[in-house]
Protein backbone atom coordinates (compact mmCIF):
# COMPACT_ATOMS: atom_id res chain seq x y z
CA UNK A 1 0.00 0.00 0.00
CA UNK A 2 0.85 3.34 -0.92
CA UNK A 3 0.04 6.76 -0.34
CA UNK A 4 -1.08 7.12 -3.95
CA UNK A 5 -2.56 3.54 -4.00
CA UNK A 6 -4.50 4.86 -0.86
CA UNK A 7 -5.97 8.07 -2.82
CA UNK A 8 -7.07 6.08 -5.89
CA UNK A 9 -8.83 3.40 -3.93
CA UNK A 10 -10.64 6.51 -2.03
CA UNK A 11 -11.55 8.55 -5.48
CA UNK A 12 -12.56 5.38 -6.39
CA UNK A 13 -15.38 4.00 -2.90
CA UNK A 14 -15.99 8.03 -3.47
CA UNK A 15 -17.22 7.15 -6.85
CA UNK A 16 -18.85 3.64 -6.19
CA UNK A 17 -20.80 4.98 -3.24
CA UNK A 18 -22.04 8.37 -5.14
CA UNK A 19 -25.67 7.26 -3.89
CA UNK A 20 -24.32 8.94 -0.18
CA UNK A 21 -22.69 11.99 -1.51
CA UNK A 22 -25.75 12.68 -4.06
CA UNK A 23 -28.01 12.09 -0.67
CA UNK A 24 -25.88 14.69 1.06
CA UNK A 25 -26.52 17.19 -1.86
CA UNK A 26 -30.12 16.26 -1.99
CA UNK A 27 -30.40 17.11 1.18
CA UNK A 28 -28.60 20.38 0.90
CA UNK A 29 -31.17 21.46 -1.94
CA UNK A 30 -33.75 20.12 0.02
CA UNK A 31 -33.45 22.40 3.06
CA UNK A 32 -33.00 25.95 0.72
CA UNK A 33 -35.98 24.55 -1.09
CA UNK A 34 -37.49 24.53 2.34
CA UNK A 35 -37.10 28.22 3.53
CA UNK A 36 -39.03 30.26 0.99
CA UNK A 37 -41.76 27.42 0.83
CA UNK A 38 -42.14 27.00 4.49
CA UNK A 39 -40.86 30.44 5.85
CA UNK A 40 -41.85 33.50 3.29
CA UNK A 41 -41.04 33.44 0.18
CA UNK A 42 -40.65 37.43 -0.89
CA UNK A 43 -37.17 38.55 -1.72
CA UNK A 44 -37.62 41.30 1.44
CA UNK A 45 -37.19 38.27 3.65
CA UNK A 46 -34.80 36.04 1.60
CA UNK A 47 -32.42 38.29 0.46
CA UNK A 48 -30.65 39.07 3.35
CA UNK A 49 -31.22 35.49 4.86
CA UNK A 50 -29.70 33.78 1.80
CA UNK A 51 -26.23 33.67 2.67
CA UNK A 52 -27.19 31.94 6.13
CA UNK A 53 -29.56 29.53 4.61
CA UNK A 54 -26.78 28.44 2.15
CA UNK A 55 -24.88 28.15 4.54
CA UNK A 56 -26.79 26.31 7.60
CA UNK A 57 -27.88 23.86 4.58
CA UNK A 58 -24.10 23.28 3.58
CA UNK A 59 -22.65 22.76 7.09
CA UNK A 60 -26.06 19.83 7.66
CA UNK A 61 -25.15 18.27 4.13
CA UNK A 62 -21.53 18.17 5.26
CA UNK A 63 -22.55 16.42 9.03
CA UNK A 64 -24.48 13.87 6.64
CA UNK A 65 -21.77 12.80 4.18
CA UNK A 66 -19.41 12.70 6.89
CA UNK A 67 -20.91 10.47 9.25
CA UNK A 68 -20.38 7.16 7.07
CA UNK A 69 -17.02 8.28 6.03
CA UNK A 70 -15.17 5.67 8.04
CA UNK A 71 -17.94 3.61 8.85
CA UNK A 72 -17.25 1.01 5.95
CA UNK A 73 -13.75 0.71 6.44
CA UNK A 74 -14.22 -0.08 10.30
CA UNK A 75 -16.49 -2.96 9.03
CA UNK A 76 -14.28 -4.62 6.27
CA UNK A 77 -11.18 -4.51 8.63
CA UNK A 78 -9.62 -2.30 5.62
CA UNK A 79 -9.08 0.38 8.85
CA UNK A 80 -7.26 -2.01 11.03
CA UNK A 81 -5.04 -2.61 7.95
CA UNK A 82 -4.18 1.19 7.61
CA UNK A 83 -3.81 1.20 10.92
CA UNK A 84 -0.61 -1.36 10.72
CA UNK A 85 0.31 -0.34 7.33
CA UNK A 86 3.43 1.16 8.44
CA UNK A 87 2.14 4.16 6.76
CA UNK A 88 1.73 7.45 8.97
CA UNK A 89 -2.15 7.31 9.59
CA UNK A 90 -2.27 11.16 9.78
CA UNK A 91 -1.87 11.82 6.34
CA UNK A 92 -4.12 8.80 5.15
CA UNK A 93 -6.48 10.43 7.42
CA UNK A 94 -5.96 13.83 5.24
CA UNK A 95 -6.11 11.76 2.07
CA UNK A 96 -9.42 10.89 2.99
CA UNK A 97 -11.05 14.17 3.83
CA UNK A 98 -9.12 16.18 0.81
CA UNK A 99 -11.22 13.39 -1.38
CA UNK A 100 -14.37 13.81 0.68
CA UNK A 101 -13.96 17.63 0.54
CA UNK A 102 -13.32 17.68 -3.48
CA UNK A 103 -16.28 15.31 -3.90
CA UNK A 104 -18.59 17.55 -1.96
CA UNK A 105 -17.20 21.29 -2.36
CA UNK A 106 -17.96 20.95 -6.65
CA UNK A 107 -21.25 20.03 -6.97
CA UNK A 108 -21.67 22.75 -3.55
CA UNK A 109 -20.07 25.53 -5.71
CA UNK A 110 -21.79 24.59 -8.71
CA UNK A 111 -25.51 24.79 -7.39
CA UNK A 112 -24.67 27.77 -5.26
CA UNK A 113 -25.36 30.08 -8.34
CA UNK A 114 -28.42 28.62 -8.90
CA UNK A 115 -29.84 28.54 -5.54
CA UNK A 116 -28.43 32.22 -4.50
CA UNK A 117 -30.38 33.56 -7.81
CA UNK A 118 -33.28 31.34 -6.60
CA UNK A 119 -32.83 32.90 -2.83
CA UNK A 120 -32.67 36.70 -4.53
CA UNK A 121 -28.79 36.97 -3.15
CA UNK A 122 -28.49 40.48 -3.54
CA UNK A 123 -26.11 41.30 -6.39
CA UNK A 124 -22.06 40.79 -5.50
CA UNK A 125 -22.75 39.24 -2.66
CA UNK A 126 -21.93 35.38 -4.74
CA UNK A 127 -18.18 35.96 -5.05
CA UNK A 128 -17.73 36.25 -1.43
CA UNK A 129 -20.07 33.32 -0.79
CA UNK A 130 -18.28 30.85 -3.15
CA UNK A 131 -14.98 32.13 -1.03
CA UNK A 132 -16.31 31.34 2.57
CA UNK A 133 -17.40 28.03 0.86
CA UNK A 134 -14.02 27.41 -0.52
CA UNK A 135 -12.45 28.63 2.96
CA UNK A 136 -14.66 27.38 6.01
CA UNK A 137 -15.80 24.24 4.21
CA UNK A 138 -12.01 22.40 4.65
CA UNK A 139 -12.62 23.21 8.48
CA UNK A 140 -16.07 21.68 8.54
CA UNK A 141 -14.18 18.32 6.92
CA UNK A 142 -11.65 18.41 9.00
CA UNK A 143 -13.29 18.59 12.04
CA UNK A 144 -16.22 16.40 10.88
CA UNK A 145 -13.63 13.80 10.82
CA UNK A 146 -12.70 13.74 14.05
CA UNK A 147 -16.77 13.22 15.14
CA UNK A 148 -16.47 10.87 12.54
CA UNK A 149 -13.70 8.57 14.11
CA UNK A 150 -15.08 9.35 16.90
CA UNK A 151 -18.73 7.59 16.75
CA UNK A 152 -17.61 4.85 14.25
CA UNK A 153 -17.81 2.42 16.49
CA UNK A 154 -21.02 2.92 17.54
CA UNK A 155 -24.36 1.57 15.33
CA UNK A 156 -26.22 4.84 16.30
CA UNK A 157 -23.42 7.43 16.45
CA UNK A 158 -25.00 9.98 14.14
CA UNK A 159 -26.33 12.13 16.53
CA UNK A 160 -23.96 11.75 18.84
CA UNK A 161 -21.14 12.70 16.42
CA UNK A 162 -23.90 16.21 15.22
CA UNK A 163 -24.00 16.88 18.84
CA UNK A 164 -20.57 16.27 19.28
CA UNK A 165 -19.12 18.65 16.10
CA UNK A 166 -22.17 21.45 15.52
CA UNK A 167 -20.62 23.57 18.34
CA UNK A 168 -17.04 23.96 16.33
CA UNK A 169 -19.10 24.50 13.70
CA UNK A 170 -20.92 27.69 14.97
CA UNK A 171 -17.80 29.87 14.67
CA UNK A 172 -16.74 29.33 11.07
CA UNK A 173 -20.99 29.79 10.28
CA UNK A 174 -21.15 32.74 12.03
CA UNK A 175 -18.11 34.05 10.50
CA UNK A 176 -19.13 33.45 7.09
CA UNK A 177 -22.67 34.56 7.24
CA UNK A 178 -21.08 37.59 9.04
CA UNK A 179 -18.61 38.05 5.80
CA UNK A 180 -21.68 37.83 3.75
CA UNK A 181 -23.47 40.62 5.59
CA UNK A 182 -20.67 42.94 5.82
CA UNK A 183 -19.94 42.51 1.89
CA UNK A 184 -23.96 43.37 1.32
CA UNK A 185 -23.88 46.30 3.42
CA UNK A 186 -20.85 47.84 1.96
CA UNK A 187 -18.83 46.90 5.20
CA UNK A 188 -14.88 45.33 4.77
CA UNK A 189 -15.06 41.86 5.19
CA UNK A 190 -11.73 40.81 4.34
CA UNK A 191 -10.47 40.03 8.16
CA UNK A 192 -13.44 38.17 8.22
CA UNK A 193 -12.27 35.83 5.79
CA UNK A 194 -9.14 35.59 7.22
CA UNK A 195 -10.83 34.56 9.96
CA UNK A 196 -12.90 31.40 8.62
CA UNK A 197 -9.05 30.56 6.97
CA UNK A 198 -7.29 31.02 10.43
CA UNK A 199 -9.72 28.24 11.53
CA UNK A 200 -9.93 25.88 8.80
CA UNK A 201 -5.56 25.92 9.52
CA UNK A 202 -6.32 25.02 12.90
CA UNK A 203 -8.32 22.62 11.67
CA UNK A 204 -5.83 20.78 9.79
CA UNK A 205 -3.46 21.03 12.56
CA UNK A 206 -5.90 19.63 14.71
CA UNK A 207 -7.65 16.81 12.86
CA UNK A 208 -4.46 14.99 11.55
CA UNK A 209 -3.61 14.64 15.41
CA UNK A 210 -6.69 13.90 16.68
CA UNK A 211 -8.47 11.54 14.61
CA UNK A 212 -5.64 8.87 14.47
CA UNK A 213 -5.77 8.99 18.33
CA UNK A 214 -9.75 7.95 18.15
CA UNK A 215 -9.45 5.85 15.10
CA UNK A 216 -6.79 3.72 17.08
CA UNK A 217 -9.20 4.13 20.02
CA UNK A 218 -12.39 2.47 18.21
CA UNK A 219 -10.40 -0.63 16.55
CA UNK A 220 -9.93 -3.51 18.99
CA UNK B 1 14.45 -10.51 2.34
CA UNK B 2 16.46 -10.11 5.34
CA UNK B 3 17.16 -13.60 6.75
CA UNK B 4 17.93 -12.73 10.49
CA UNK B 5 15.30 -11.71 12.05
CA UNK B 6 14.22 -12.08 15.32
CA UNK B 7 11.06 -11.43 17.41
CA UNK B 8 11.44 -11.58 21.27
CA UNK B 9 8.06 -10.96 23.55
CA UNK B 10 8.78 -10.77 27.19
CA UNK B 11 6.44 -11.28 30.03
CA UNK B 12 3.85 -9.69 28.05
CA UNK B 13 0.18 -9.11 30.40
CA UNK B 14 -3.03 -8.53 28.14
CA UNK B 15 -5.76 -7.89 29.86
CA UNK B 16 -9.38 -7.23 28.63
CA UNK B 17 -12.61 -6.24 29.94
CA UNK B 18 -11.35 -7.43 33.54
CA UNK B 19 -9.66 -10.84 32.50
CA UNK B 20 -6.62 -11.50 31.90
CA UNK B 21 -5.81 -13.75 28.77
CA UNK B 22 -2.36 -13.84 29.15
CA UNK B 23 -0.01 -13.29 31.74
CA UNK B 24 4.02 -13.96 31.80
CA UNK B 25 3.74 -14.87 28.41
CA UNK B 26 7.03 -14.94 26.83
CA UNK B 27 8.22 -16.21 23.10
CA UNK B 28 11.17 -16.12 20.94
CA UNK B 29 11.23 -16.25 17.07
CA UNK B 30 13.99 -15.98 14.74
CA UNK B 31 13.99 -16.99 11.12
CA UNK B 32 12.70 -19.72 9.89
CA UNK B 33 10.66 -20.24 12.65
CA UNK B 34 6.62 -21.62 12.41
CA UNK B 35 4.79 -21.16 15.35
CA UNK B 36 1.36 -22.12 15.70
CA UNK B 37 -0.51 -20.41 18.55
CA UNK B 38 -3.29 -22.63 20.46
CA UNK B 39 -6.06 -22.16 22.48
CA UNK B 40 -9.89 -22.26 23.23
CA UNK B 41 -12.26 -19.71 21.62
CA UNK B 42 -11.95 -16.40 23.55
CA UNK B 43 -8.51 -17.33 24.96
CA UNK B 44 -6.86 -14.16 23.80
CA UNK B 45 -4.85 -15.06 20.68
CA UNK B 46 -6.38 -12.32 17.75
CA UNK B 47 -5.52 -10.24 21.10
CA UNK B 48 -2.33 -11.30 21.43
CA UNK B 49 -1.90 -10.40 17.43
CA UNK B 50 -3.28 -7.00 17.84
CA UNK B 51 -1.80 -6.17 20.96
CA UNK B 52 1.75 -6.50 18.81
CA UNK B 53 0.31 -3.86 16.27
CA UNK B 54 -0.46 -1.55 18.81
CA UNK B 55 -3.95 -1.87 18.82
CA UNK B 56 -4.89 -3.18 21.98
CA UNK B 57 -2.50 -2.01 24.51
CA UNK B 58 -1.13 -4.74 27.09
CA UNK B 59 -0.95 -4.05 30.85
CA UNK B 60 2.93 -4.49 30.94
CA UNK B 61 5.51 -6.40 28.66
CA UNK B 62 8.42 -6.33 25.95
CA UNK B 63 8.60 -6.98 22.39
CA UNK B 64 11.44 -6.56 20.66
CA UNK B 65 12.55 -6.90 16.98
CA UNK B 66 15.98 -7.59 16.51
CA UNK B 67 16.67 -6.00 20.17
CA UNK B 68 14.87 -3.25 19.33
CA UNK B 69 11.67 -2.36 21.59
CA UNK B 70 8.80 -1.99 19.12
CA UNK B 71 5.66 -1.45 21.67
CA UNK B 72 6.42 2.33 22.24
CA UNK B 73 7.24 2.76 18.71
CA UNK B 74 6.19 0.46 16.98
CA UNK B 75 7.39 1.49 13.19
CA UNK B 76 9.75 -0.88 12.47
CA UNK B 77 7.64 -3.83 13.35
CA UNK B 78 4.57 -2.47 11.00
CA UNK B 79 6.93 -1.98 8.42
CA UNK B 80 8.41 -5.69 8.42
CA UNK B 81 4.75 -7.38 9.07
CA UNK B 82 2.03 -8.34 7.31
CA UNK B 83 -1.19 -9.39 9.33
CA UNK B 84 -4.43 -10.87 8.26
CA UNK B 85 -6.99 -10.69 10.77
CA UNK B 86 -10.49 -12.28 11.11
CA UNK B 87 -11.60 -9.22 9.37
CA UNK B 88 -10.10 -9.74 5.59
CA UNK B 89 -9.15 -6.18 5.25
CA UNK B 90 -11.25 -6.15 1.39
CA UNK B 91 -12.93 -3.68 0.30
CA UNK B 92 -16.49 -5.23 -0.66
CA UNK B 93 -17.81 -2.34 -3.37
CA UNK B 94 -14.03 -3.39 -5.10
CA UNK B 95 -13.36 -6.27 -7.62
CA UNK B 96 -10.66 -8.36 -7.03
CA UNK B 97 -8.20 -6.74 -9.24
CA UNK B 98 -8.81 -3.56 -7.70
CA UNK B 99 -8.01 -4.76 -4.09
CA UNK B 100 -5.23 -6.76 -5.22
CA UNK B 101 -4.08 -3.13 -6.82
CA UNK B 102 -4.78 -1.34 -3.71
CA UNK B 103 -2.32 -3.41 -1.38
CA UNK B 104 0.30 -3.84 -4.46
CA UNK B 105 0.19 -0.87 -6.53
CA UNK B 106 3.92 -1.55 -8.07
CA UNK B 107 3.17 -5.41 -8.90
CA UNK B 108 2.99 -6.49 -12.25
CA UNK B 109 -0.02 -7.70 -14.14
CA UNK B 110 1.97 -11.06 -14.78
CA UNK B 111 2.68 -11.72 -10.79
CA UNK B 112 -0.86 -10.95 -10.16
CA UNK B 113 -2.17 -13.23 -12.94
CA UNK B 114 0.05 -15.90 -11.84
CA UNK B 115 -0.79 -16.10 -8.31
CA UNK B 116 -4.85 -15.46 -8.57
CA UNK B 117 -4.80 -18.41 -11.15
CA UNK B 118 -2.16 -20.51 -8.83
CA UNK B 119 -5.32 -19.59 -5.74
CA UNK B 120 -8.29 -20.77 -8.72
CA UNK B 121 -9.30 -17.69 -8.86
CA UNK B 122 -8.37 -16.09 -12.30
CA UNK B 123 -11.51 -16.18 -13.68
CA UNK B 124 -12.99 -13.59 -10.88
CA UNK B 125 -10.72 -10.95 -11.55
CA UNK B 126 -12.91 -8.04 -12.45
CA UNK B 127 -16.14 -9.73 -10.10
CA UNK B 128 -16.72 -7.10 -6.99
CA UNK B 129 -15.98 -9.21 -3.65
CA UNK B 130 -19.08 -8.90 -2.41
CA UNK B 131 -19.96 -11.33 -5.10
CA UNK B 132 -17.69 -14.07 -3.97
CA UNK B 133 -17.83 -17.17 -1.50
CA UNK B 134 -16.83 -17.03 1.44
CA UNK B 135 -13.28 -19.45 0.95
CA UNK B 136 -12.86 -17.29 -2.31
CA UNK B 137 -12.81 -14.01 -0.48
CA UNK B 138 -9.91 -15.77 1.75
CA UNK B 139 -8.18 -16.73 -1.21
CA UNK B 140 -8.47 -13.08 -2.23
CA UNK B 141 -7.19 -11.59 1.12
CA UNK B 142 -3.96 -14.80 1.20
CA UNK B 143 -2.87 -13.54 -2.61
CA UNK B 144 -0.78 -11.39 -0.48
CA UNK B 145 1.33 -13.75 0.71
CA UNK B 146 2.52 -14.49 -2.54
CA UNK B 147 2.54 -11.09 -3.60
CA UNK B 148 4.25 -9.32 -0.93
CA UNK B 149 7.82 -9.59 0.38
CA UNK B 150 7.70 -8.47 3.95
CA UNK B 151 9.06 -11.27 6.29
CA UNK B 152 6.92 -11.38 9.37
CA UNK B 153 3.53 -13.01 9.21
CA UNK B 154 0.44 -13.01 11.39
CA UNK B 155 -2.33 -14.99 10.25
CA UNK B 156 -5.44 -15.23 12.05
CA UNK B 157 -7.40 -18.63 11.21
CA UNK B 158 -5.96 -18.37 7.82
CA UNK B 159 -7.32 -22.04 6.94
CA UNK B 160 -10.85 -21.29 7.70
CA UNK B 161 -13.41 -21.59 4.89
CA UNK B 162 -10.80 -23.04 2.77
CA UNK B 163 -10.84 -26.29 1.00
CA UNK B 164 -8.66 -29.02 1.10
CA UNK B 165 -6.40 -27.73 -2.05
CA UNK B 166 -6.32 -24.42 -0.81
CA UNK B 167 -4.97 -25.49 2.97
CA UNK B 168 -1.94 -27.46 1.15
CA UNK B 169 -1.07 -24.78 -0.95
CA UNK B 170 -0.90 -22.41 1.76
CA UNK B 171 0.70 -24.77 4.15
CA UNK B 172 3.13 -25.09 1.28
CA UNK B 173 3.70 -21.14 0.90
CA UNK B 174 4.35 -20.98 4.61
CA UNK B 175 6.87 -24.03 4.58
CA UNK B 176 8.43 -21.75 1.70
CA UNK B 177 8.58 -18.52 3.35
CA UNK B 178 10.19 -19.78 6.55
CA UNK B 179 12.68 -21.71 4.35
CA UNK B 180 13.41 -17.64 3.31
CA UNK B 181 13.86 -16.38 6.49
CA UNK B 182 10.79 -15.45 6.89
CA UNK B 183 8.75 -15.74 10.36
CA UNK B 184 5.17 -16.73 10.50
CA UNK B 185 2.90 -16.89 13.45
CA UNK B 186 -0.97 -18.32 12.65
CA UNK B 187 -3.85 -19.72 14.67
CA UNK B 188 -5.58 -22.24 13.63
CA UNK B 189 -8.23 -24.56 14.99
CA UNK B 190 -7.99 -27.70 12.85
CA UNK B 191 -4.44 -29.42 12.87
CA UNK B 192 -2.19 -28.57 10.37
CA UNK B 193 -0.52 -31.47 7.97
CA UNK B 194 2.09 -30.42 6.06
CA UNK B 195 3.96 -27.89 8.20
CA UNK B 196 5.54 -28.81 11.52
CA UNK B 197 5.51 -25.96 13.80
CA UNK B 198 6.38 -25.13 16.82
CA UNK B 199 3.22 -24.53 19.13
CA UNK B 200 2.68 -22.33 21.79
CA UNK B 201 -0.67 -23.11 23.76
CA UNK B 202 -1.98 -19.32 25.42
CA UNK B 203 -3.56 -20.17 29.12
CA UNK B 204 -4.42 -17.67 31.26
N1 LIG C 1 -13.35 -5.64 21.05
C1 LIG C 1 -13.33 -6.27 22.24
N2 LIG C 1 -13.62 -5.60 23.36
C2 LIG C 1 -13.60 -6.18 24.56
N3 LIG C 1 -13.28 -7.49 24.76
C3 LIG C 1 -12.98 -8.21 23.68
C4 LIG C 1 -12.98 -7.64 22.35
N4 LIG C 1 -12.66 -8.61 21.47
C5 LIG C 1 -12.45 -9.71 22.21
N5 LIG C 1 -12.65 -9.49 23.53
C6 LIG C 1 -12.51 -10.47 24.60
O1 LIG C 1 -11.17 -10.89 24.66
C7 LIG C 1 -11.09 -12.28 24.85
C8 LIG C 1 -10.16 -12.88 23.80
O2 LIG C 1 -10.68 -12.69 22.51
P1 LIG C 1 -9.88 -13.10 21.22
O3 LIG C 1 -10.63 -12.61 20.06
O4 LIG C 1 -8.48 -12.65 21.39
O5 LIG C 1 -9.94 -14.67 21.32
P2 LIG C 1 -9.36 -15.76 20.30
O6 LIG C 1 -8.39 -16.58 21.08
O7 LIG C 1 -8.87 -15.13 19.08
O8 LIG C 1 -10.65 -16.62 20.03
P3 LIG C 1 -11.13 -17.36 18.68
O9 LIG C 1 -10.52 -18.69 18.70
O10 LIG C 1 -12.60 -17.46 18.87
O11 LIG C 1 -10.75 -16.52 17.53
C9 LIG C 1 -12.51 -12.82 24.78
O12 LIG C 1 -12.88 -13.18 26.09
C10 LIG C 1 -13.35 -11.68 24.31
O13 LIG C 1 -14.55 -11.63 25.02
MG1 LIG D 1 -9.49 -15.06 17.13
Amino acid sequence: MTYFSYFKAECLVLFRRKQNLVNALLFFALVIVLFPLGVDPSKAFLAPAAGGIIWCAAALATVISLESMFKEDYADGSLEQLLVSGLSISWLVLLKVLVHWLGMIIPLLLLTPIFSEMLFLPDGVLGVLMTTLLLGTPGLFLIGSIGASLTVSLRQGALLMLLLILPFYFPIIIFSTSAIQAVASGLPYSGLLAIIGAISLLALVMSPLMTPICLKASVR
Amino acid sequence: MQSNISLTISDLWIERGDRDLCKGFSLTATSGDIIHILGDNGAGKSSLFKTLFGLVSPVEGEVQLNGEDVLSYRDPLLKQSLYISHALGLKSVFTVLENIRWYFPKVSEADIARVLSLLKIEGYLDVPIKALSAGQTRRVALARLWLSDLPVWFLDEPFSALDMVSIQLLEGRIREHAEQGGIVFFTSHQPVTLLSPRRVELTA
